[in-house]
């Protein structure tokens, strides 16, 4: 191996690839794309504000019905009840600010004489779409606490909840008042209350908004997803490039295919590192205090304070997400002719690096859960669970050595397998090689 | 003359076939060397473990008269035979990136680039990618890639294959430069008549074994004089008769049989040594209307085919 024969090797991917517009075009659009992704519904939500026309069927004779009808459409509705909803949605911290998410269009109707005609009556008047839902107010749902709903449409969980929060309160203000309290007084002991977060970190405290926190782990934990599967492929297209143009002989006759394997490695993640730092600086730009006056944000609203730790660590996950699966992705390369046979193995890469996003919330709800601290032991996850452990809550010092260690264990025997595929594979031409032959070229390279 | 390149009993193996057997050639500096076969016989398996792409199971492999050292490669042009550049790089940075490799300095390389580049007429494509070029265009920047670093030896893995007539005419140009300044070319091929034309020595291998080497002209001096042209209008079955007479080695038909006008036909025969062509005649001319049998000069299609039979 000698060290200047691969310097040329990553010299060259690393000016082809930055002299590519495609690199250019994706250093801009990511950072839109993940805005997109985290404004996106919260836009959604805010602006597209869920209907129903709802009828109220009131059997109690307790005037219940115009209670909650009035509830259902007073202006502000729905305050309290996204608060209850953003902790479980967590990704909305509106809810404070804005109107509610669900406007109701109410109307009351007598059960009438035969209540079996009446919901026959109502059932029919919402497959004719001329109402939403209808909700049957007992006696009998008072004292077991238990109404009925029907509606053509029973996803609409959000709906629903605004709707029970709605009725539980209505209902509790009428037991309240039946117990002899007056109006002014019941307004005043069902008053909600809501939490301030402060976030206690190795440097001291400071308020924050626990929304704030949760989506600088998220970006961070999906950037470097992004990050390490785009470039783990570019790797694989890379490998196969110069296998299917065939210029991978004339190289291999003149340095060795270990050379331009660590080349190619090291080259591209060149441009990886470069592509995250124009993105870390841009951020750090686009933060600074000038900038953010500019923004005109809301007084009571923070950013996340975003630590240089953490900022090293994404740098220290990239590194080892990047050479775990880039190697992975090179041998994959190397052992086929063309992308398309190579896909479905592709698919292995996608297997490992995806269950972590698959426990995004446990982990982040207790990052010290034997959940997230055995995720994040495991090499091919640790990228990406240590990034979303860090980001929240910084893990104790053995945890970060042990898995760091891990994964460096893991990349040298990765690098040596590799090494060994990729030297047979890349002179393979033809034939789709089976895993008894890659397993053989390893054995016997 | 000393040997630039050297196999001494070289055999590889992939699982149960044996790709080359015991191979020992030796390639004298300053000459063009043809290492001819038919496919299969172990041309490229024997040239990749040359470039060291592949290592042999066992035997030596020697360049400059040594064993091989590191920085041997760089003193090496390679043309293999599945060839190709990077599509998306300009010309000039492809060629550079080759140099590169080879060990030259990209400051050093830039004028010889560009002195090619004039040289093949492609002076104004230097800023284009690959792949904005034609088919010919981009053999001559893989040639000019191969020669770019000034090679000491020329290792060339069918050269000429897939070469349109321009390019097959610049490179032989090329190779015979390159001969008069006294550079060693090995090269490989299946096709007789180009190797014929520009080989000084020649290796013929066949199942991954040498059947004959040395220099061209002694090995056609030797198989001489028992090389015949016999023209006859002849049916197929007539050829199999013509094979079947005792004195006849080989019989190769030149042209192919035509069974509308056979008259045409002609075929090469080539005699055991001390057979008489009075007496082969005698023999042809009674179930043959023979129009010419002369003596002739053998070509290296009959004395390979000669010698993998004697071989076996």
């Amino acid at each position: 191996m000698r060290p200047e024969h691969a310097f040329i090797v990553a010299k060259r991917e690393y000016l082809a690839r930055l002299k590519s517009k495609g690199f250019w075009i994706a250093t801009a659009l990511l950072p839109l794309f993940m805005a997109a992704m985290f404004l996106g519904p919260a836009l959604a939500a805010s602006r597209a504000k869920a209907e129903q026309r709802l009828a109220i069927v009131d059997a109690t004779g307790a005037g219940l019905g115009r209670l909650l009808a009035a509830a259902l459409t007073e202006r502000g509705a729905g305050l309290d009840d996204r608060a209850g909803l953003d902790d479980r949605a967590g990704l909305d911290d509106r809810g404070e600010r804005g109107e509610g998410v669900v406007r109701f269009e109410t109307q009351l109707v007598p059960p009438g004489p035969d209540p079996a005609v009446r919901r026959a009556e109502l059932d029919r008047r919402v497959r004719a779409k001329e109402l939403g839902a209808w909700v049957w107010l007992t006696p009998g749902g008072l004292r077991d606490n238990r109404f009925e709903y029907h509606a053509a449409n029973l996803s609409n969980v959000v709906t629903q909840e605004v709707l029970r929060s709605r009725i539980s309160r209505v209902v509790s203000q009428w037991r309240l008042r039946a117990a002899g309290l007056d109006a002014a007084k019941i307004a005043e002991v069902t008053r909600p209350v809501a939490l301030s977060t402060v976030r206690i970190s190795a440097t001291g405290s400071h308020a924050e908004k626990g929304i704030g926190g949760f989506r600088l782990a998220f970006g961070l934990c999906f950037t470097l997803y992004m990050v390490i599967l785009i470039y783990g492929q570019q790797i694989m297209q890379g490998v196969i490039e110069e296998k299917s143009s065939r210029i991978v002989e004339v190289i291999a006759a003149a340095i060795r295919p270990t050379e331009l394997m660590a080349g190619k490695l090291v080259g591209i993640c060149l441009v990886a590192l470069t592509q995250l730092a124009i993105w870390v600086a841009a951020a750090l730009v686009l933060t600074t205090p000038a900038i953010l006056a500019l923004l005109t944000l809301p007084a009571d609203r923070t950013l996340p304070e975003v630590p240089w730790p953490v900022i090293a660590h994404l740098f220290v996950l990239f590194l080892l997400g990047f050479f775990l699966y880039s190697t992975l992705y090179a041998m994959i390369g190397a052992s086929f002719n063309s992308v398309q046979e190579a896909q479905q193995f592709a698919a292995v890469g996608v297997v490992f690096i995806v269950p972590p996003l698959l426990f995004i919330m446990p982990i982040l709800n207790d990052p010290d859960s034997p959940l997230a601290v055995g995720m994040s032991l495991f090499p091919f996850f640790t990228p990406l669970v240590m990034m979303l452990r860090i980001a929240s809550k910084m893990p104790s010092a053995w945890q970060i050595a042990a898995a760091y260690s891990l994964c460096l264990l893991t990349i040298a025997g990765m690098v040596w397998l590799c090494a060994r595929v990729y030297r047979v594979g890349i002179l393979m031409y033809g034939k789709k090689p089976t895993l008894q032959e890659i397993w053989r070229w390893v054995r016997y390279s | 003359m000393t040997a630039s390149l050297e196999l001494r009993d070289v055999e590889k193996r992939y699982g149960d076939f044996v790709a080359v057997a015991g191979l020992s050639l030796a390639v004298p500096a300053g000459v063009i060397f043809g290492l001819l076969g038919p496919n299969g016989a172990g041309k490229t398996t024997t040239l990749r473990m040359i470039m060291d792409i592949l290592a042999p199971d066992s035997g030596e492999i020697l360049l400059f008269g040594r064993r091989r050292q590191a920085g041997d490669l760089q003193r090496i042009g390679y043309l293999p035979e599945e060839r190709g550049l990077y599509r998306k790089m300009t010309v000039i940075d492809q060629l550079l990136f080759l140099a590169e490799i080879h060990g030259m300095k990209r400051r050093q390389a830039l004028p010889v680039v560009e002195d090619w580049l004039a040289r093949v007429e492609l002076g104004e494509w230097g800023r284009r990618k690959i792949e904005e070029l034609s088919k010919g265009m981009q053999q001559k920047v893989q040639l000019i890639g191969t020669v770019l670093h000034q090679p000491e030896i020329l290792v060339l893995d069918e050269p000429f294959s897939g070469l349109d007539p321009i390019n097959q005419g610049l490179f032989k140009e090329l190779l015979l430069d390159y001969r008069r300044q006294g550079r060693t070319i090995l090269f490989s091929t299946h096709g007789m008549e180009q190797a014929e034309k520009l080989c000084d020595h020649i290796g013929l291998i066949s199942g991954g074994r040498l059947v004959l080497a040395g220099e061209l002209a002694e090995i056609k001096r030797r198989a001489g004089g028992n090389s015949y042209r016999l023209v006859a209008p002849a049916t197929a079955a007539d050829l199999e008769r013509v094979r079947a007479l005792p004195g006849v080695e080989v019989a190769i038909p030149r042209d192919p049989l035509d069974p509308a006008d056979p008259r045409s036909a002609s075929v090469r025969l080539l005699l055991a040594p001390g057979a008489s062509s009075s007496e082969l005649l005698r023999q042809l001319v009674q179930f043959l209307e023979v129009r010419e049998l002369r003596s002739e000069e053998p070509d290296l299609e009959d004395i390979f085919i000669k010698a993998v039979r004697d071989a076996a």
